[in-house]
């Protein structure tokens, strides 16, 4: 499916359970008419990763995900030679090369023919393709995710460019493989590390910060229908507090749908602080950030 | 609408931002996809293009505000815009009065030109006069004995003044050149002038301080030596200093086998298929010998600044000799010391023992540990020196107070200095609630650091250092 317009996009992001503000559905329809890469930026938790997810559901396109991490390098995200293969096919090649060798008259006319099957060996009958290669090899266009592309390294960011600006990557023994379709790429940062200037040049830019109180609750309202009114207004409020604190790890969206669906399973129709106190693991993942939110609890509670 | 996006973008330029021409070229063929009178997406557009960090954001949003509503708003009458000719009458008027005052002015407006044309509706030049003037490094001239850090702030005066002399005039001509029949109150003319000198008096004061939204900083860390843990380093006993070393010694000889188990983990690559098949050779074509491809390792090189003044004096050793235990577990790390000036440290630390090592940093580097501590100074020095050290590997680790006694910080040269490498980490000795009092200018960098943390305790250091390294 292709997105009309931006209201179009709107629809259906939210057709496929994710809301986003007009900002975001704005970046996405502008990447996906002129087809160039979006590199999403903004705190762990905040729907980037889903973002993507959403797109390719509503897109109807398959989802490739890349994970990036320190160390990453392009055998693991373009291409393999399968090893297995290549040493398999040496044994049966040393049976086969009398007959190879059997027409050649001198040494070096048979030198010269095994020579010419060598080639054999890194064509693409053994190579592997890994995410990258997959998604501009598909036949059908597809959504690929480069996940925290912050945390690879500066080489594999550069080895980056040529697939983000002409959808085409080069394998030195076979020469350079064009793509067939041009997928819908995101790129995703928790700024851990700034990408290089050639990089963004190569994307559009779209920051996604917490959501607002309202649209919040539209997205509790939206992944467990038929919680109380009154409920959610106290629930985003607090947790929305509790984000300006000083935590190790704020609480995210995701952790606000884990509590609610746990104060749902407790039937609790209003949040008090000794209720706070005992479903805090819902929220909070480190001991220290916890003993801060206890010590704070009346404040926090809206 | 080209005319009017290029002229933008050069003013987001001008103010600091990098934008490059296939980023207007993108907006160009992106601006036929929206509706370009919805503001919204308008806006939403410039933003995805021409700001590729979050950073960058607020100015931008600045630049946006400036160039598409006030300048806009103040210059063109609406109610006028239906007559063929593209001046209103006001705006006639605004320009006979510009070019008056360049007439009386003579030899002197040529350095008020930047203002003028700012005044006229085209704030480019003006914007990057501004910005040069935040960005600004003073040569350090010879002629002048007294040492000081203080160009920004004359330069910045410099342009008040001429402001005040525009303003003066133009209230008086506006006087002057009211003519019978105009659809417009010589109240409007001065409003004019008064807004838009205004704003530029604003654009010039307000410092940029740009949003660090990436930030990450750590103020707690989980406290795991109670006794001597949360004690501050400067006030530890002689004997508390004893445990202290060995706490600090265990850490580097964790860190080392760590260093270690990473050696022997790089011959784990993957097969290496060439060279296997090569080998088998040798044995009839049977791979008796796997090869495999190994990774060298990567070396992630540290560079570290460290304050060696009398203010952060005590806690400078131990900052030192944390120096000196990482620099014998890698081999990346380059240590510089400074106060005023900088000086390279890491030969002192390679030939000594650590105490000795420390010593000379005080007696031997060539640092005047009695100057005042200016920061700004030494990142310029730095900057011409040593900047070669940083590279897209490079850790920055910067181990001071901030306090700068009142000097200008020169923010921007570590923003750049933040450009060039992997991270830029700050370790403040002092408790966060003083870094923003006095002059501490640990909120003005802070901007720039991927991550600030205080560390004044053996706490905070070992969860530093643990985080850094493992």
């Amino acid at each position: 499916m292709e997105f009309r317009n931006v209201e179009h996009v709107i629809e259906a992001l939210s057709a496929s359970r994710y809301i986003p503000s007009t900002e975001i559905a704005t970046v996405v329809y502008l990447a996906a008419v002129t087809q160039k890469p979006i590199l999403v930026e903004g705190p762990a938790g905040v729907g980037k990763t889903e973002l993507a997810k959403s797109i390719s559901l509503c897109m109807d396109r398959p989802l490739i995900r890349m994970q990036c991490y320190e160390g990453l390098d392009e055998a693991k995200a373009l291409y393999e030679w399968e090893y297995a293969k290549q040493l398999l096919y040496t044994q049966m090649v040393r049976d086969k090369i009398h007959s190879v060798v059997d027409s050649a008259d001198t040494l070096s006319e048979a030198v010269e023919k095994i020579s010419e099957q060598e080639d054999a060996f890194f064509s693409e009958r053994f190579l592997q393709p890994r995410p990258l290669l997959k998604a501009i090899q598909s036949e059908k266009p597809v959504v690929l995710l480069i996940d925290e592309v912050d945390k690879s390294d500066p080489e594999f960011e550069a080895f980056l460019l040529e697939l983000l600006s002409d959808f085409q990557v080069s394998i030195p023994e076979i020469g350079t493989i064009k793509a067939k379709t041009i997928p819908f790429v995101l790129l995703t940062s928790n700024n851990y590390r700034d990408m290089s200037d050639a990089l963004k040049r190569r994307c559009i830019h779209l920051y996604i910060d917490y959501p607002a109180i309202e649209t919040e609750k539209e997205i509790v309202r939206l992944k467990i229908p038929g919680i109380e009114e009154a409920l959610l207004d106290k629930l985003v409020r607090t947790v929305s507090n509790m984000r300006a604190l000083d935590l190790k790890k704020r609480p995210c969206i995701s952790e606000t749908l884990d509590w609610a669906q746990s104060l749902m399973v407790l039937q609790a129709d209003s949040i008090t602080p000794a209720l706070l106190a005992s479903t805090l693991n819902m929220l909070i993942k480190f001991k220290s950030d916890a003993e801060l939110v206890k010590e704070r609890l009346e404040t926090i509670i809206a | 609408m080209l005319d009017m996006i290029t002229k933008f973008s050069a003013c987001c330029k001008a103010a600091g931002l990098k934008v490059s021409p296939l980023e207007v070229i993108d907006c160009m063929s992106q601006l036929r996809h929206v509706d370009a009178t919805d503001e919204a997406a308008f806006r939403t557009l410039l933003m995805a293009n021409f700001v590729k960090s979050r950073r960058d954001q607020p100015r931008f949003l600045e630049i946006y505000k400036l160039f598409f509503h006030e300048l806009r708003t103040s210059f063109q009458d609406h109610n006028e815009e239906t007559t063929d000719d593209p001046d209103t009458p006001k705006q006639k008027r605004v320009k006979e009065i510009i070019e008056r005052i360049r007439e009386d002015l003579g030899m002197e407006a040529e350095a008020l030109d930047n203002l003028l044309d700012y005044l006229g509706g085209d704030p480019e030049d003006f914007l990057s006069e501004v910005q040069e003037i935040h960005n600004m490094v003073e040569q350090r001239s010879l002629a002048i004995k007294v040492k000081s850090n203080m160009g920004q702030l004359s330069n910045r005066l410099s342009v008040m003044l001429k402001i005040n002399q525009i303003r003066q005039k133009a209230l008086q001509l506006a006087g002057e050149l009211d003519a019978p029949g105009d659809t417009f109150t010589r109240k409007e003319i001065e409003a004019y002038f008064g807004t838009m000198l205004d704003r530029s008096f604003d654009l010039l004061t307000r410092d940029k301080r740009p949003d660090n939204v990436a930030l990450k900083e750590v103020s707690r860390t989980d406290p795991r030596f109670l006794d001597i843990g949360e004690k501050p380093f400067a006030t530890l006993t002689p004997f508390e200093m004893e445990r202290t070393k060995e706490v600090t010694d265990r850490l580097v000889r964790k860190l080392k086998d760590l260093a270690t188990r990473r050696y022997a983990a790089r011959n784990k690559g993957v097969l290496d298929i060439r060279k296997t098949l090569r080998r088998a050779g040798r044995f009839q074509g049977v791979p008796l010998e796997l090869h495999f491809k190994n990774k060298p390792l990567r070396k992630g090189k540290i560079v570290a600044l460290c304050d060696v003044s009398g203010s952060v004096w005590s806690v400078a050793r131990f900052m030192l000799a944390i120096l000196y235990s990482l620099q014998e577990c890698f081999n990346g790390i380059k240590s510089f010391a400074f106060v005023s000036d900088v000086a390279e440290i890491t030969p002192l630390f390679r030939d000594n023992p650590v105490n000795d090592a420390i010593e000379k940093v005080f007696s031997e580097s060539g640092i005047d540990t009695r100057m005042l501590t200016d920061y700004g100074s030494s990142f310029v020095r730095f900057r011409e020196r040593h900047m070669q050290e940083l590279s897209t590997k490079t850790t920055l680790l910067i181990i001071g107070d901030a306090r700068s006694n009142y000097q200008n910080p020169h923010q921007e040269i570590l923003e750049e200095m933040r450009d060039r490498c992997r991270r830029v980490i700050w370790l403040n000795p002092e408790p966060m609630n003083t870094w923003n009092s006095g002059d501490s200018e640990m909120f003005t960098y802070r901007a720039h650091c991927n991550e600030i943390r205080p560390c004044r305790n053996l706490n905070q250091l070992v969860t530093f250092i643990e985080e850094l390294v493992l």
